[in-house]
């Protein structure tokens, strides 16, 4: 099919927040962005996630950190990362100089309410943030992350605390480890999230039968990657049809036609997470693969293939 | 199309050239991959995405030459991802690489008189270091240590870089019997060394670099972990050090030895 001549508008948005197009990244698979500048123009991506910024420096978890299982792996980082502080004059120093055209979500992360809104506060004095995902979903920490996000109650309190800090877009990050997560969706939108992002990885283990003992120190990790894909894609469809606030899809995505299925599932945006480990440039191949196939489906704008399910 | 800063990473199409066995378990794979061969130095490594089956991740692989176009790597079977990669044909172009990754065997013009120590498969990313110094004319000191003779791998593939290459075995199949640790004392009695660069099982490096080391030798490991990103972004792969947690992809594979914490780093990994 011949690509029409018209002006295709891929931009997206997330509350106040315009995406240039519809694709960013699933915080923690992406560095801050650094790592990935020699494969990828950071100024094209609709946003970059940034890795999980705490209050404090976090040393994340011992022993083995990234298993691979079938179509998927297990990982057990536990969100180390050097603290807000070093954040701001590392990683947002070194996008300012790099990357000046890059969108920038932060991925907050805490052990505590009053962790989240530390971060958020250190946060606010900096110019180029342009929107928070609040990540109450990680698996990998004893204290907070999916505790909140497991809980409708918790997740409102989370979002709530957030909301009053700042006016900047908020974005919540959501676990697929809950019976309902319609309930948590609506949580988050009552409380007055800009949107919600899901789904974080998947509660898993693994077992060594030789040495009949757990892979993983803790016991228990998160699954990614395409085993995943069709839980994600189940999940984003049950919160896109009960809230009214955008929903960044991923889970799993590792080639660009899935990128479009979580489009189609209800996502306003989708994230590239195991998948840039795979490929590197995955994230540039699906905004050129939306594009094409958007106008190849005859519409005029990416958003426009959220609402194009047909049943 | 983004074009790439010279010696940066990037991503290459490769065609499998070689791959055959050359020890129980132990492969000799030459890929043509003329971008990532120009641009690799000692010591780095390329991210190999071995399609097939219900494996996922990129395997990390150390390049011991590059040479023509080519990069030439020796792997042992260990997994699914290897096996699938031992069965690769002649002429297969289903693969790709990222590289050149990690950081390189520092190669300051000061180095004279250095040591290689490698251990089983540890041989491999020293190759290219020993061209190095063999193009340098600097003489070189290579020791080599294995299970057994057969496990000495690639052994002739140094004889043309400098004739004082030193075998041990554990089991005394082929020169010294015993460790290398060994071989390594006796080494640096003789002659006055002024860098070491060791690659070999953790626990092999942790013995030989106490040795330099208290010997006020400048020395070098390189480490190998379980890596998903391959580039820095993941911190899947890091080791404790004197500077904190460090990436093994991207801060390493090579290591100063003096700042591991060696006995954290080899009971961490699991």
């Amino acid at each position: 099919m011949t690509p029409s001549p018209q002006e295709f508008d891929m931009s997206v948005k997330i509350g106040s927040l315009v995406m240039r197009n519809p694709v960013t990244v699933a915080s923690g698979t992406f560095g801050s962005g650094k790592e990935y500048a020699d494969f990828v123009d950071l100024g094209s991506l609709g946003a970059i996630v940034t890795k999980g910024v705490s209050a404090v420096p976090w040393t994340g978890n011992d022993g083995r950190r990234i298993i691979e299982t079938a179509s998927g792996m297990l990982n057990s980082i536990g969100l180390q990362n050097p603290g807000v502080e070093a954040f701001c004059s590392h990683d947002l120093t070194w996008l300012r100089v790099h990357a000046p055209q890059a969108t920038i979500i932060v991925n907050v992360s805490g052990h505590t309410v009053d962790d989240y809104v530390e971060v958020i506060d250190r946060l606010e004095s900096e110019p180029d943030v342009a929107a928070y995902e609040i990540n109450i979903s990680c698996p990998n920490v004893d204290k907070g992350g999916l505790a909140f996000g497991v809980s409708a109650d918790q997740s409102f309190e989370v979002t709530a605390a957030c909301r009053a800090r700042t006016t900047r877009p908020i974005i919540m990050k959501l676990t697929p480890n809950v019976t309902d997560i319609a309930e948590i969706a609506c949580a988050c939108e009552h409380a007055g999230a800009d949107g919600v992002s899901l789904i974080n990885t998947v509660l898993a283990t693994s077992l060594d039968i030789e040495r009949r003992v757990f892979r993983v120190e803790r016991k228990v990790a998160g699954l990614s990657g395409p085993a995943i894909k069709p839980i994600a894609l189940r999940m984003v469809y049950a919160a896109s049809q009960a809230i009214g606030i955008p929903v960044i899809g991923m889970g799993g995505i590792a080639c660009p036609d899935d990128a479009i299925e979580f489009m189609l599932a209800g996502a306003n945006a989708v994230a590239i997470g195991t998948g840039n480990f795979l490929d590197p440039t995955l994230t540039t191949q699906c905004i050129e693969r939306i594009e094409s196939y958007g106008r190849a489906q005859g519409f005029d704008r990416a958003s426009d293939l959220t609402s194009a399910l047909k049943g | 199309m983004r074009t790439a800063k010279e010696g940066a990473p990037q991503k290459e199409a490769v065609e499998v050239l070689v791959n055959y066995q050359i020890a129980p378990g132990v492969f000799r794979l030459h890929l043509r991959s003329p971008q990532v061969a120009e641009a690799i130095e000692g010591g780095q490594f390329v991210h190999l995405r071995i399609n097939g089956g219900d494996t996922l991740l990129r395997r990390p692989l150390s390049v011991c030459q590059a040479d023509n176009g080519e990069i030439h790597i020796l792997y042992a079977v260990v997994g699914k991802g290897t096996s699938l990669l031992a069965e690769k044909p002649i002429g297969d172009n289903s693969m790709d690489v990222l590289g050149p990754l990690g950081r390189e065997w520092p190669i300051d013009e000061g180095v004279k008189a250095p040591l290689l120590v490698g251990g089983g498969l540890g041989i491999a990313p020293l190759g290219k270091l020993a061209h190095y110094f063999r193009d340098k004319s600097i003489p070189v000191t290579i020791i080599q240590g294995g299970q057994n003779a057969e496990r000495l791998l690639v052994r002739d593939d140094h004889k043309d870089v400098e004739r004082d290459i030193r075998f041990a075995t554990d089991d005394g199949s082929f020169g010294y019997h015993g460790l290398v640790t060994e071989l390594v004392k006796e080494a640096i009695a003789e002659k006055e060394y002024d860098r070491v660069y060791i690659c070999g099982p953790e626990v092999m490096q942790q013995a030989v670099s106490k040795i330099t080391l208290e010997a006020g030798i400048e020395t070098f490991v390189s480490f190998e972990r379980r890596m998903a990103c391959g580039i820095g972004a993941c911190l899947g792969c890091v080791i404790p050090t004197t500077e904190g947690l460090k990436r093994v992809c991207a801060d390493g594979p090579v290591f100063n030895a003096t700042e591991v914490m060696w006995d954290d780093a080899v009971t961490s990994r699991v």
